[in-house]
Order: C-alpha cells, then structure tokens, then sequence
C-alpha cells in the first residue's frame, strides 16, 4: 500500500511540473539593417522602462512595398517570463496587437505587423509580460 | 496509447474471471476517494465522497451520490465561448445536442494565463462489479459551486485582441447537458483494482469543464447579444485511490 502511494505521488510530481519559459538571451538571425532605399521609417520611438522591467533601445516602424514592420534596435530588455510584443492603444494595454513573443533579450529584432491597420490607433510598442499582465517597457512611436 | 492501455486492463480482467465464492454482500458501498489528473499545460486533483446502492440479485450494480471537491488548475489555456447553446450548436435539445455540429463562427477564445478553480459539487455515480478485484464506473457533477483566483486573460475575436484584466470563475454550476451546462464540472470513466480489504486503486479518463467570466470585455453575437461566459473543456487521464468504510 505505501509503495503505491509513494509511485502515485512521484508519477503526480512529475506530470504536474511545469516547463520553464524563456527568452534567448541574444538572437540567433538578426535581421539585415534597415535598407531606406526601399523601406520608408514611418514611426520611431524610444524604450522606457515599465514598472516590471528595465528596458532600452529604439522601436522603429518601417513599410516596405506596403506591408509594415516592427524593429527594435540597440535593443535589451531584463529577462521575464513570457514576454510579448505588442502594439497597444494604450500603455497599459488593453486594446493591442500581438506581434509574437520576444525573439530575444538583447540586439535587433524584426516583427512582421499583420494586415492593415491603421498604425495612428496603435502608439505604442510594448514588452509584455502576458502571464502576469506585466509591462516590461514601452516606446511612445512618432510619426516620422 | 489510450487503447493499450484499456487492452491491457481488460485482458487482466478476464484473467481475474473466476467469480465462483459465495461470500456476503453488503447493500450498500461507501467511500473516499482521491484522484490526480493530467493533461497539457493542465490538471486536476479531486476528492470525494460517495455513498452508492446496490441492486440486483449479485448486488454488482450500483448507483448513489457524492460530494466532490475538484480543484483545476492550468497555464495559458484557450476557453472557448461556452453559450448560450442557440449560438454554439445546430440544435439545442436537451441530450440530443451532444450530437449537434459546432457553430464554430461564433466562437471566441479568451486565453485565461493562470487559471485556478476549486469546485464542490455534488455528483451521481454509476458502476458494475465485473469480478471480484475489478469494477468499472462513471460519476459527473450534478450541482455546486466554484470559486478561485482571478487572473489576466486575453480575449481574440475575429483577430482583434484585448486585455481583460481579471478574469474570474464562474460560480453556480449545473448540469444541463451539453452547452446548456453551467459553470466547472467534473466528470470520469474509471477501471478499479482492489489492492487490500479497504483500498483500492483506479485508473481514469475524466472529462471536465472549467468556466471562467470575463470582466471589462464581452463577446457580442450578431444579434447583438453579449456572452461574458468562456469555456475550457479538458479530456485528461489520471490515477486514483480509495478507501473504503463499507463495502
């Protein structure tokens, strides 16, 4: 009888133990440079630190041939479970398109922005913690 | 996986099947039980009472009641609008709509980041003696109640995301088949060994639901009506022990 408890009990620790998730801590294909003889900088903006996180860098919005892009340059966030990127209505975001999780923690990053929307309602980049609705940081984006 | 499983348990079944002695049997069966669940990103762990009847002239049929706490717990899970029935099924006849197609454009998924529930809820049970160590039954949450924590989630509708900030479970639950249900339920298949006079072990196939109410969004139908109502509907599998007072 107690060593079927004692299996039971160790067959329930190990299914119940969860994964851990994690952010790279450098990107492993950074993308090329902006190249400005073919995409257009439409808006830019600098990383602030949210109240969960320390995070620096630039968010620059690009359109090439009509589809728009999200790079982070010079980037580097502290590490964080789940950390999204969005971008947001709001700072808090309430209102936002997800963008993907976060490629890595440090250097240059590149976020295809899906269909067409109208980049004007969405002012905001953001790292966010989506398990524990947590802002990282955030980049207030001007039109360039 | 799933059909080794049950192969294997039945061939033990049948090698068990020398069912000859006659010994006295009571009328009734009482237990506690305590079972563990596992699937993906999810799992339950469950205990209960149950007091059962039993009929027939071999006193292997029984049926009867219990009460069962069942406490859920998950992480980053998709609910799914979980009613009214007339906008998520074909047709809404009680039972019958267990048969009914999915009307798939009317859901919406709102992504619950650290779901946990405890409910209570009382249950009925089913089962069969089919030879002296093995019975075979079935138990579901009839009524009750779930509390539990509050948690982030986000909710995705025709690709647009929104943030609600504290999601919580929804805290009356009833069984009314189907997508006319309310609330977190419980439900599980199960195979029992008898391992010594008083305890026994059980494998199981549980399907449960959990339901969770968003807060500061809502889903809006074409008719205009809302739905604050999400729902996770889990198959898992699990291990269980009971002991018995009588038997």
């Amino acid at each position: 009888m107690k060593n079927t408890i004692i299996i039971f009990l160790i067959v329930s620790i190990t299914a119940f133990s969860c994964k851990k998730e994690t952010t790279p801590d450098t990107i492993i294909n950074p993308p090329t440079p902006i190249d400005t003889t073919i995409s257009t900088i439409r808006y830019t903006g600098n990383f602030q630190n949210g109240p969960w996180g320390t995070t620096s860098g630039t968010a620059i919005i690009i359109e090439t041939n009509g589809k728009f892009q999200l790079r982070l340059e010079g980037f580097r966030v502290n590490s964080g479970p789940d950390l999204k990127v969005y971008l947001s209505k709001e700072l808090q975001p309430l209102n936002f398109l997800r963008l993907g999780s976060l490629k890595a923690l440090n250097g240059n990053q590149a976020y295809d922005i899906p269909g067409s929307p109208n980049l004007m309602d969405y002012p905001y980049a953001l790292i966010h913690c989506e398990k524990f609705n947590h802002l990282f940081g955030s980049a207030q984006l001007m039109m360039q | 996986m799933n059909r080794k499983l049950l192969i294997v348990l039945f061939t033990c079944v049948a090698a068990q099947t020398g069912w000859s002695q006659k010994t006295a049997v009571s009328h009734v069966s009482q237990y506690v039980d305590l079972t563990a669940t596992f699937g993906e990103s999810q799992g339950t762990v469950a205990g209960s009472f149950v007091h059962n009847w039993k009929l027939g002239s071999r006193k292997r049929f029984e049926i009867g009641i219990g009460g069962r706490w069942t406490s859920y717990s998950g992480s980053k899970k998709d609910f799914l609008t979980a009613g009214p029935a007339k906008y998520t099924r074909s047709y809404t006849v009680p039972f019958l709509i267990f048969f009914a197609g999915q009307e798939e454009q009317n859901f919406d998924t709102l992504t619950l980041q650290r779901p946990l529930t405890h409910s209570i809820n009382l249950m009925l049970n089913l089962g069969y003696t089919i030879a002296p160590k093995w019975y075979v039954g079935f138990n579901i949450d009839v009524i009750g109640f779930t509390f539990g924590r509050e948690t982030s989630a986000v909710f995705t509708s025709n690709g647009i995301t929104k943030t609600d900030p504290a999601s919580k479970p929804s805290s009356f639950n009833l069984l009314l088949t189907g997508d006319h249900d309310q609330g977190s339920l419980n439900s599980e298949f199960y195979i029992r060994y008898k391992i010594a006079p008083h305890w026994s072990i059980k494998a199981l196939y549980q399907f449960v639901f959990v339901e969770y109410q968003s807060q500061m969004i809502s889903q809006t139908f074409s008719d205009g009506e809302m739905n604050d109502r999400f729902r996770n509907k889990a198959n898992n599998l699990g291990l269980g022990v009971s002991y018995f007072f009588k038997q």
